[in-house]
């Protein structure tokens, strides 16, 4: 094993690049092939630095899981080569982030600060001075977050959520059960007035003071609370779809606008309008009743923030191609990215805080201070596709930038030093926030950042990731040069992946709960069948099942918790001990093994029971010395007047009617 | 037709051998990515026990703490991280390969898995595969080791096959499907059909048909049986969807892998009946390039994938003297039961030549010279020529009989399309008195359906001594 250290890093980039979600024998993977060439530890530390660097931001996450379970679990030298640019690797990925992945780095980098779990060491993983820094860095972040009123947790509704400016004071649309939302009204009138139900709140809000247009802005922030929520719901059913996301991200921020500059009436009657004809079914004056509650179950970052300009070639292929699975259109991101140039460079950057964005911390959660700048002054872009209309929602918006100006907005000042740094990494990062540059930063947004994708990204453990893979990625081609590529790293599929074996069999099991209960019942299994008095009792060869019992015949896997045996039919259906379950172990006795039931002169067939361990004759029954089958005597003794022994109850008297459970193993007879 | 249970054979001591209680056992080392390969003549056996490390047997891994026995078995013993075996008794031929064709079969296996993780994901069917390939060129061991490697993936898939020479749980010279949810068993071949007791394997539960004749490409049963195994296997994969997502593996017989200048009608038959779409082709350049040919361009229909991987150096030719012990092993074990210590108990009975109705599978050749034109699709239903009706006779003795479900008036495609519900062993037969001795797996009447008989496996002297 001398390979060159080049080559060695190639392969694991390789490796590298099919880690696209949270895949534990992937990364396990990864980790073994570091561990194993310690010795190209540097170049094996660049390139995964390289591809945390490079890689799309939902894929980064992983790779630095990877990092992770390499320091962990290799430890040094790679704690030394990746310690010297740890900063800048984990600040970099952070930055781009959405909300939950960020906290789920920042649970990363607190583990970094403690010793290895399990381990002897007591060092921490990576020494302070590394993760001070960090820290550091992170806790400026959250200042500066909380100076902008960012707000810390994502809240659990968007659709009722609101960000408005107080100069303006706008009425929002706020979600009266949701005490993380910023009141300008005291708090007395927001609980007092406002009803539980979303659909009440409308006309209560009306008394408010509206300083234009009131109603109209109302009926439209609604419109858009709405189309809000059904596409959160058409988003949540299918969380891979790159245009739903990029639909909601733009309804969500035009939501913002709505909420947070004044906007002349005639300008809000065109939006409205717009939005109206996206959602045509819903009547203007009904519309509220019928906005759907979002189930509690997916809360959505509330501000995605903006991803970085490195991605956007990326976005652009994803955006590209619409596939909308619900009846409203989605908007190009090209034709986004047109409106956002007409919308924010007539604008002051101040009016447009995005930049803060890549800095709002996610665990920061003290109620903002001054709640006035909103993550991004964004046209809607879903209604820029219904075709005619398009030209003019995006003029509407185009003029969205003029009349407003946050009093005191601060922005750039304040950027942490490690802003222009990182953003002049990449070669075409515009100037901190001029339009090109807001531009692209939204353009990030959609893969990186969307509301709901970032959710389970975090939350959902490994075992999730791997029972539900939403794309499976074809990682071997089916090409006949392809299957000559060797990829050891699949290996660990087989072996790593499933390490809980079985020493009689050599079977796997998941080093789960759930796979250590399915070893726990293959154990059990391998028990059961273990007898060793099973060549003296005359097992035999079953007949095959027939075409179409084989047909409707299920596996039964002895791991699977049914465990169904013969003895279940009796046990778990019939309350009522029928004739035909009836047995009598196999009898010792020579003569009456061999004797046929006396009323029918058929013989006896022997057959393993698990409830009893034991070979019995089914459908038996011992009647005076005897044994007769149990449905032959049945029968018989009912004409004859004779009580049954043991269990009278039974009166169905078909004989010899097997049943059949497809899954039991048992004797079939062939007529 | 009756039972005599006083006149039970089943003492008959299937294995002559006496394990010389393995005296001398050695160590192999094995390193990574290497694999151990042997061969055992029947009369002997090799145990295996895996010391440290991990090691599979096509696909199946060692269990860390069992020894495994083998018999009248030509093997190997592969490890991904390098082990350490421990080694008993004799093999005919031993040695370690350090080239294999492991990593492009474990690349299949994961190009297949990741079709069965789409399936998954999009609920349409999983992976259609057939493996194709001249005799010997290690489809059966290419078989085994997908189907391993799937069910170690937590798949459940389908292995159907189509090669008269060896039975995957049944006897050879039958078609069977089966549906693995548990381990493909090491010693055993494939495992073992349900018995009427605990198996210390999995028993796997196989739907089986009888074709009865050594070479698929001869007689005119093959095609009907092909469709009619496609249409079972088809039905079943549309409600069982744990098998649908894991799609089928076909193992073929090498001779349908000869083609009629460059024709290969059987393989084509497959494909189009199973709705395969994927193709292994192992070894043959030139069965690949005329597979290649006729599946790469084909608008409008279902593409199939065909690929070629190598055939393993580790593959011998197996002698026909080799093949038909594996066939009388099998057809022993069927009755039997493998190894001493699930041994079965069949029984022995006693048959009236009226009470059985055998059917003679015609020969192919025949029946071309009776009925010319009258081959392919269209003897599906002219059936006449599939079956004879044969008196039991001394050509009998000694040979196995298909138990059908069909009934003995069935019409004979009736018969030739109808499942099998086992076989049983004619063990003697009285011309004189009209009686049959017949070895029946199990006791109780011997059903009174059709019993077919054919040319394949050939007869088994001594079954019962």
């Amino acid at each position: 094993m001398s390979l060159p250290s080049v080559e060695v890093a190639a392969d694991f980039k390789d490796a590298l690049q099919d880690l696209k979600q949270n895949n534990r024998p992937e990364i396990s993977n990864l980790t073994i092939i570091a561990k194993e060439n310690t010795e190209h530890a540097q170049a094996i530390s660049v390139e995964l630095e390289n591809h945390i660097r490079t890689t799309r931001p939902e894929w980064k996450l992983p790779a630095l899981y990877v990092l992770d379970s390499i320091v962990k679990n290799v430890g040094t030298p790679y704690t030394v080569y990746l310690g010297r640019n740890l900063y800048r690797t984990f600040m970099d990925a952070y930055t781009l982030m959405d909300q939950g992945t960020r906290k789920a780095m920042e649970g990363l980098l607190r583990t970094w600060k403690q010793p290895v779990p399990e381990s002897m060491e007591a060092r921490p993983v990576f020494s302070p001075d590394v993760t001070r820094d960090i820290e550091n860095a992170l806790n400026k972040y959250s200042k500066l977050a909380m100076q902008h009123g960012l707000p810390a947790r994502p809240v659990s509704n968007p659709a009722w959520r609101n960000t408005p400016t107080p100069p303006q004071n706008i009425t929002r649309y706020a979600a009266p059960n949701d005490p993380r939302v910023r009141q300008p009204f005291p708090p007395t009138q927001q609980y007092g007035h406002f009803p539980a139900t979303p659909p009440t709140q409308y006309p209560s809000m009306q008394p408010y003071p509206q300083p234009v247009s009131s109603s109209h802005l109302e009926d439209l922030k609604a419109e858009v609370a709405k189309l809000i929520a059904t596409t959160q719901n058409a988003f949540a059913s299918n969380l891979a779809d790159v245009s739903l996301r990029t639909k909601l991200q733009a309804l969500l921020d035009l939501q913002k606008i709505l909420n947070t500059q004044t906007l002349p009436p005639q300008q809000l009657e065109a939006v409205r309008k717009q939005v109206q004809a996206l959602a045509p079914s819903t009547p203007y004056p009904n519309f509220v009743p019928s906005v759907p509650i979002q189930p509690p179950q997916q809360p959505l970052p509330m501000f995605p923030p903006a991803g970085a300009p490195v991605n956007i070639a990326q976005l652009l292929a994803n955006a590209g191609i619409p596939a909308p699975p619900s009846s409203t259109p989605v908007a190009p991101t090209p034709s986004l990215a047109d409106m956002l140039r007409r919308v924010s460079s007539p604008a002051q950057p101040s009016s447009t805080p995005t930049p803060n964005l890549p800095f709002f911390l996610p665990g920061f959660s003290a109620p903002p201070a001054i709640p006035t700048s909103v993550p991004a002054a964004v046209p809607a872009s879903a209604p820029a596709q219904t075709g005619t209309p398009t030209a003019n929602l995006a003029q509407l918006l185009s003029q969205f930038g003029k009349p407003i100006a946050a009093p005191a907005l601060v922005t750039a000042p304040q950027q942490p030093n490690s802003l222009p740094q990182l953003l002049a990494q990449s070669p075409s990062a515009p100037t901190i926030g001029s339009a090109d540059w807001l531009i692209n930063a939204l353009k990030g947004v959609p893969a990186s950042t969307t509301p709901s994708s970032s959710t389970p990204f975090p939350s959902a453990s490994m075992a999730r990731q791997l029972s539900a893979p939403i794309n499976i990625q074809a990682e071997v081609e089916l090409t006949t040069a392809s299957m000559k590529k060797p990829r050891l790293h699949l290996i660990s599929k087989l072996y790593e992946a499933i390490p809980n074996i079985c020493a009689t069999c050599g079977r796997r099991f998941e080093n789960t709960p759930e796979g250590k209960q399915k070893k726990a019942r293959h154990m059990d299994w391998h028990f059961k069948v273990k007898d060793p008095d099973a060549a003296k009792r005359g097992v035999h060869r079953s007949w095959y099942i027939s075409e179409k019992e084989w047909i409707d015949y299920r596996e039964v896997d002895e791991t699977s918790p049914e465990q169904t045996s013969n003895g279940a039919i009796g046990s778990s259906a019939a309350v009522k001990k029928q004739a035909k379950d009836k047995y009598v172990p196999v009898p010792q006795d020579p003569t009456l093994l061999h004797a046929p039931c006396p009323i029918c002169q058929e013989k006896f067939d022997p057959r393993w029971l698990v409830e009893a361990n034991d070979f019995v004759w089914m459908d038996a029954t011992k009647v005076g010395g005897k044994i007769y089958h149990a449905t032959c005597w049945e029968e018989y003794s009912k004409g004859a007047g004779i009580p049954t022994p043991s269990t009278p109850d039974s009166v169905l008297g078909k004989r010899k009617a097997e049943v059949s459970t497809p899954a039991s193993a048992k004797k079939v007879r062939a007529y | 037709m009756i039972a005599l249970p006083g006149l039970n054979l089943t003492s008959a001591p299937a294995e002559p051998l006496n394990l010389p209680a393995a005296a001398a056992t050695r160590i192999q080392d094995l390193a990574a990515n290497t694999e151990y390969r042997f061969e055992v003549s029947f009369g002997r056996a090799l145990t295996i026990r895996l010391l440290s490390g991990t090691a599979e047997f096509f696909g199946t891994e060692l269990g860390p703490s069992a020894t495994y026995t083998f018999q009248g078995t030509k093997g190997s013993v592969f490890t991904w991280h390098g082990c350490k075996l421990e080694i008993g008794g004799q093999a005919e031929s031993e040695y370690v390969a350090e080239e294999t064709q492991m990593m492009s079969y474990v690349n299949a296996h994961f190009a297949v898995e990741s079709l069965r993780g789409r399936s998954a994901a999009t609920g349409e069917a999983g992976p259609g595969v057939l493996v194709v390939g001249p005799n010997s060129s290690g489809k059966t061991a290419l078989v085994r080791i997908l189907m391993s490697y799937a069910v170690k993936s937590g798949r459940q898939p389908m292995a159907v096959n189509l090669d008269p020479k060896e039975g995957m749980l049944s006897v050879p010279g039958s078609f069977s499907a089966v549906a693995f949810s548990s381990i493909v068993d090491i010693e055993d071949g494939w495992g073992s059909s349900p018995i009427s007791g605990p198996s210390p394997i999995p028993v796997k539960m196989p739907l089986v048909y009888h074709y009865g004749l050594a070479n698929p490409e001869e007689g005119k049963i093959f095609k009907p049986l092909v469709t009619r195994m496609a249409l079972a296997v088809t039905s079943r994969l549309e409600e069982d969807h744990a098998s649908r997502q894991a799609g089928f593996i076909i193992d073929s017989s090498g001779l349908i892998a000869q083609g009629k200048s460059g024709v290969y009608d059987n393989i084509e038959h497959i494909i189009s009946e199973f709705s395969v779409n994927i193709l292994f082709v192992l070894g043959s350049e030139r069965l690949y390039s005329d597979l290649t040919r006729k599946y790469s361009n084909r608008p409008g229909e279902e593409p199939v994938s065909v690929i070629r991987l190598d055939k393993s150096g580790g593959c011998v030719d197996r002698s026909e003297e080799y093949m038909k012990q594996l066939r009388q092993a099998q057809i022993r074990s069927y009755f039997f039961g493998h190894g001493t210590d699930a041994a079965l108990a069949p029984s022995s009975q006693m048959a009236d030549f009226d009470d059985l109705n055998i059917f003679k599978i015609s020969e192919g050749q025949e029946n071309d010279s009776f009925r010319p034109g009258n081959d392919g699709d269209d003897g599906y239903g002219a059936s006449n020529g599939i079956y004879e009706k044969e008196t039991p006779s001394s050509l009998i003795q000694n040979s196995l009989l298909a138990i059908t479900t069909a009934a003995a008036n069935d019409r004979p495609d009736v018969i030739r399309d109808s499942s099998v519900r086992g076989y049983i062993y004619v063990a003697d037969v009285d011309e004189v008195k009209k009686k049959v001795k017949l070895l029946s797996p199990q006791p109780g009447h011997t059903p009174p359906n059709a019993l077919v008989f054919g040319s394949f496996p050939e007869d088994v002297p001594a079954l019962v001594s």
